[in-house]
């Protein structure tokens, strides 16, 4: 009797310890939260203002907003953190996420995830993801979403006029190409097409080769860790030269739009609408959509085959998702983590808020017709889940907020509406699947001092020898010989020790 | 100015002639203030050159050792001597073709042609760089697109299309072609403000003694342009290190070795490096920008006083 007298007085004491521990580390709610945010999340001009009233409605938190030009993020985002005046919460890519961690400019996250709410709740399908965003085993970002990248899409209508097959390896691919030169695909009677189009040889930002992989294949030019662990610089590896071959062989065929170099990806998407060209790699998921809409728009045909790897090509890169941080100037980031991050993916209103917007700005369920895309005019019943006009691009609808519902890292809860059969277009379903298949995650590279040293010109000279190279105005050997005499081996070597010395 | 000197010389207390002059300080005051806010203080930042600074560390001390890693650069040197020779060639070859066009202008007779003419070359220089590279990249296309190379495929000139922006053998000489379509319209404005000022008097003197269109051109206009000249071409050589929007607009990864100027090795070093850039090494280049442009301003001044007799500064 004592004994058990003695058990329910100790399990009453822990039970009390533990209610006395919870509510001394009870996260304080922050009163106003600031947030600094690239055009991802809904701009002012679509509708950003009720956005952010149904944010606050939800949290009863005031949620201040600093979104720079889309284009000039990382500029804006380095004179901000350069003025010392930090926000609480920022979105980084994976090159500015690993450098400013390494930095201490990013709070360390690794605790407030591992009890979070999203991560306990049983819908949470990224811990791959999370894996691969840790830096020495610490989490400093959350992404709600897969990276999600690029793949190839083939115009059918091209493909049919050529009385060719979409190419399942490299052989396939060039012969493609050629005869989407060669054959007048676009019936005008003029030879005046390309095959394929990128801007630039290489991409500006990792993983560089996503926007040409059929001839980069299994090089990249930049930092690589093998499996076991080492690091080495894809760019002196042999791999490259083959690369460099046969972009420098596609170019000289004309395979290439000869204006890739000076091209942006503006122009890219441009060229495709207007028929210059008939292959593009670009972006998975929705963009299927956007390109097929805007090929119709041009009155062409907007039948895209998404293009499964060629033999060659292992996978697709799926990059590093971009992350949201809380700077370690933040006064309560324990708070800001719990109802900012933690909110984002509750399976509930804030998920819906973060993946389709605000109701009756950018959906809605009322009934009423509608113009939206390429559709004449819809009719939706009450009740039927519909994204509504674009604000900025009138004739166009709405096709997510910041979460894309098809890389979203959890599901809604159950029970919860998901609108999401209503809301994703077959067809981009059907690249983001073909995607998903393919794809293989980038690898995330710590900075080092000697990389920030160093990197700036490295990057300069191989972008530089990669469009020599491939225009035809250095062979291999030439440019290798340029990389070794302007110090670019000396740099390459300097950095590979220093992110091996991070081993 | 000298009397202002010799009244000083003449004694009155320090105090009394700031009392008598009270009213031109206290105008000069905010002019002051700006000066020393916006242009003396942030001189201090000069210091940053010599040490390693991340922005969110504090600064470390490492003496020349930017400097030394700048120097032993290649790519330094290379965008050194762009700035140098694009700038200047730039300079020359824009001044040369104000002249000409300012020359040709004011010998138009028709004043409405003239206005008309005028305004229409003035035009491209409120076209953003940005713009003007759209531009020029699309009728400079190495495609069907490309007006230029159309032209001269249709002319026999070329046998095949030439990527003018895309060839370093070719990407100087565009870019001085576009410098000189969109900034010599600007520039006739002070020869045509010369030229305007110059007494008909003369003219009709040189008429009445028998001298034809081309001499009064050659004895009269050029020798009242020529100060004009020596003054546009002094000010403007101690800007040449500031060459940015241009080379930045028009270059790509193919012409680097050509277009790479100091202040794009500055951006691409900030902005390329994989991580914090290392703002005490771009000060460092910043602050080599800033003496060189310094020697040039002061040998212009030296060359101006050998010249016309007086200094800029």
């Amino acid at each position: 009797m004592k004994k058990l007298l003695a058990l329910v007085l100790a399990l009453t004491l822990l039970a009390t310890l533990a209610v006395v521990n919870a509510s001394a580390e009870e996260v304080a709610k922050p009163e106003k939260i600031s947030i600094f945010i690239d055009g991802t999340v809904v701009t002012s001009e679509n509708g950003q203002a009720q956005f952010v009233a149904r944010w606050e409605e939800l949290t009863g938190i005031k949620l201040e907003i600093t979104q720079p030009d889309h284009d000039a993020y990382y500029d804006v985002l380095q004179q901000t953190i350069s003025s010392g005046d930090w926000p609480d919460v920022l979105i980084l890519s994976s090159t500015y996420y690993s450098a400013y961690a390494s930095e201490g400019v990013l709070w360390d996250m690794t605790d407030a995830w591992e009890n979070s709410a999203t991560k306990n709740s049983g819908r949470f399908i990224g811990d791959s993801v999370i894996e691969g965003l840790k830096i020495d085993g610490r989490l400093y970002g959350f992404a709600p979403t897969r990276g999600n990248g690029c793949l190839t899409y083939v115009k059918q209508a091209w493909l049919d006029a050529v009385d060719m097959d979409a190419p399942t390896n490299y052989e396939e691919y060039t012969a493609m190409l050629d005869a989407f030169v060669t054959q007048d695909p676009d019936g005008n009677g003029v030879d005046d097409t390309f095959g394929v189009s990128a801007a630039g040889f290489i991409g500006t930002e990792a993983p560089f080769t996503n926007y040409l992989p059929e001839f980069y294949q299994d090089a990249y030019p930049s930092f690589v860790q093998l499996e076991d662990g080492t690091w080495i610089d894809g760019f002196t590896q042999e791999s490259m030269k083959g690369a460099l071959e046969r972009l420098a062989e596609a170019y000289s065929k004309g395979w290439i739009d000869p204006t890739t170099l000076t091209n942006g990806t503006k122009d890219c998407r441009n060229k495709f609408y207007d028929d210059g060209f008939g292959v593009f790699t670009y972006w998975a998921g929705t963009w299927g959509t956007n390109l097929k809409t805007n090929l119709e728009n041009n009155g062409l045909s907007g039948e895209l085959v998404a293009l499964e790897p060629i033999a060659e090509v292992d996978a697709y890169f799926d990059r590093v998702p971009p992350v949201w941080a809380i700077t370690s100037a933040c006064e309560n980031p324990e708070g800001v983590f719990k109802y900012f991050i933690d909110t984002m993916l509750d399976g509930g209103d804030m998920q819906m808020l973060w993946t389709y917007g605000a109701e009756g700005t950018h959906w809605s369920t009322a009934a009423e017709t509608l113009f939206a895309g390429t559709d004449a005019e819809v009719t939706y019943a009450e009740g039927e889940f519909h994204m509504l006009e674009n604000l900025e691009t009138p004739g166009t609808a709405y096709t997510k907020n910041h979460i894309d519902p098809m890389l979203a890292l959890a599901t809604f809860a159950e029970g919860y509406y998901d609108p999401q059969e209503e809301s994703v277009k077959p067809e981009a379903r059907l690249s983001a699947e073909v995607f998903n298949t393919h794809s293989k995650l980038a690898q995330i590279v710590p900075s080092t001092e000697e990389m920030s040293m160093y990197n700036g010109d490295l990057t300069t000279l191989k972008n530089e020898l990669i469009a020599k190279v491939t225009m035809g105005e250095l062979s291999y050997e030439d440019a290798m010989a340029r990389f070794e005499a302007d110090g670019g081996k000396e740099w390459s070597d300097i950095i590979v020790a220093s992110l091996n010395a991070t081993n | 100015m000298e009397t202002a000197a010799k009244v000083v010389v003449h004694k009155a207390p320090l105090k009394a002639r700031i009392y008598k002059y009270r009213w031109f300080y206290l105008l000069f005051l905010p002019v002051a203030a700006f000066a020393v806010v916006f242009h003396y203080l942030p001189m201090f930042g000069i210091l940053y050159s010599f040490t390693n600074y991340k922005i969110i560390t504090d600064p470390v001390w490492v003496g020349m050792d930017n400097f030394k890693r700048l120097f032993s650069m290649p790519n330094f040197w290379t965008a050194f001597s762009n700035t140098l020779e694009l700038s200047i060639v730039k300079l020359l070859l824009n001044t040369f073709a104000a002249v000409i066009l300012s020359l040709l202008l004011n010998e138009m007779v028709n004043l409405r042609v003239k206005k008309l003419a005028q305004t229409v070359i003035y035009l491209p220089h409120f076209m953003s760089w940005v713009v003007t590279a759209s531009v020029f990249q699309l009728i400079l296309s190495p495609t069907t697109a490309g007006l230029v190379n159309q032209i001269l495929l249709k002319l026999g000139v070329i046998e095949t299309n030439i990527y003018f922006l895309g060839d370093s053998k070719w990407w100087r000489t565009a870019y001085y072609i576009i410098n000189v379509w969109r900034d010599t319209g600007w520039g006739t404005i002070i020869f045509m403000a010369t030229l305007t000022g110059i007494d008909p008097g003369i003219y009709e003197a040189a008429s009445i003694d028998g001298a034809g269109r081309w001499k009064k051109m050659w004895y009269i206009t050029m020798p009242s342009l020529a100060n004009t000249i020596i003054t546009v071409l002094i000010l403007n050589l101690a800007k040449v290190m500031n060459l940015f929007e241009s080379a930045f607009v028009l270059q790509n990864d193919a012409v680097m070795d050509q277009a790479q100027v100091l202040q794009t090795y500055v951006y691409y070093q900030t902005f390329n490096s994989g991580g914090i850039p290392n703002y005490g090494y771009t000060t460092a280049i910043g602050l080599f920008r800033s003496v060189v442009g310094m020697v040039l301003v002061l040998a212009c001044n030296f060359a101006s006083k050998k010249v016309r007799g007086r200094g800029i500064v």
